[in-house]
């Protein structure tokens, strides 16, 4: 499934909405589908604050693939390259607003990380394994299509 | 999200109803940090009705208990949904802030939450 959005925050709601939606499709439990969607929804967040610096005329596409073991989301913006280090996550005992998105993300899903081989903006991809087929040994694999 | 003010005696009530993400947040930060600024001594957010809360809406509250440890007040939060609650202690800001179960408890406990936030 490709989904394609403007970079308008109203939409984030529809993005949650449809990870819900194949994440359910696919089997995994209440509770993470829940954070899936928290998790793509801070993704995008990201893309809209830091890659189109709150801009409403980008662009966001979503793809979701369905595999036996795992889902995988692939979120692409055409906005200037942001740097991991930009959207970091910041360390717990700071008690102050924001730098929680990408804590959030790399929480809830099994790996994340930025296609450096992607030149049309950013592709960030991110996986999240069903949990009877959750191995450590497949930590940090992502299968590129 | 909608959130509407409601006072009991010198306790002002944010009930908050809906998600609150990047675009509904700021909604939020306007009326909770206004709402702070006009000088009331508690403030208290009403959780039960807030179906979803990100990183976004997360900022706007520790934005409002900064605000509250400035001005040396009491800001509480009450009825969270596990969803919500988890996230918070997820980002380890469960034990930050002043967390009720209800709406009875907070209106009896919030005179006594320090101006940090914790009870």
């Amino acid at each position: 499934m490709r989904i394609v959005i403007s970079s308008h925050p109203k939409l984030l709601n529809i993005l949650r909405c449809v990870v819900r939606y194949c994440a359910k499709q696919v089997g995994f439990p209440e509770s993470d589908v829940d954070r899936l969607a928290m998790a793509i929804d801070e993704a995008a967040t990201n893309v809209m604050r830091h890659a189109y610096k709150d801009s409403l005329e980008g662009k966001l596409a979503l793809n979701i693939q369905a595999f036996p073991d795992r889902m995988e989301f692939i979120l692409e913006d055409s906005g200037p390259k942001v740097t991991p280090e930009a959207v970091k996550p910041r360390p717990l005992d700071e008690i102050r607003p924001g730098g929680l998105g990408t804590f959030f993300i790399h929480s809830f899903m099994d790996s994340c990380c930025f296609d450096e081989h992607y030149d049309a903006g950013n592709r960030l991809i991110m996986v999240k394994y069903l949990p009877q087929k959750a191995s450590s040994d497949d930590e940090g694999t992502i299968k590129k299509n | 999200m909608k959130v509407q003010l409601r006072k009991i005696d010198k306790i002002s009530i944010l009930d908050c109803s809906g998600d609150v993400d990047l675009y509904s947040s700021p909604d939020l930060r306007e009326k909770l940090l206004g709402e702070m600024k006009s000088g009331v001594p508690n403030v208290l957010i009403n959780m039960a009705a807030v179906t979803y809360i990100d990183s976004s809406g997360i900022a706007t509250l520790v934005e409002g208990l900064q605000l509250s440890r400035e001005k040396k007040t009491h800001f509480g939060l009450f009825g969270l949904r596990n969803n919500a609650r988890s996230v918070l202690e997820l980002a380890r800001l469960h034990k930050v802030f002043a967390l009720f179960e209800n709406e009875k408890e907070a209106l009896e406990k919030i005179s006594s939450v320090k101006p940090f936030g914790g009870l």
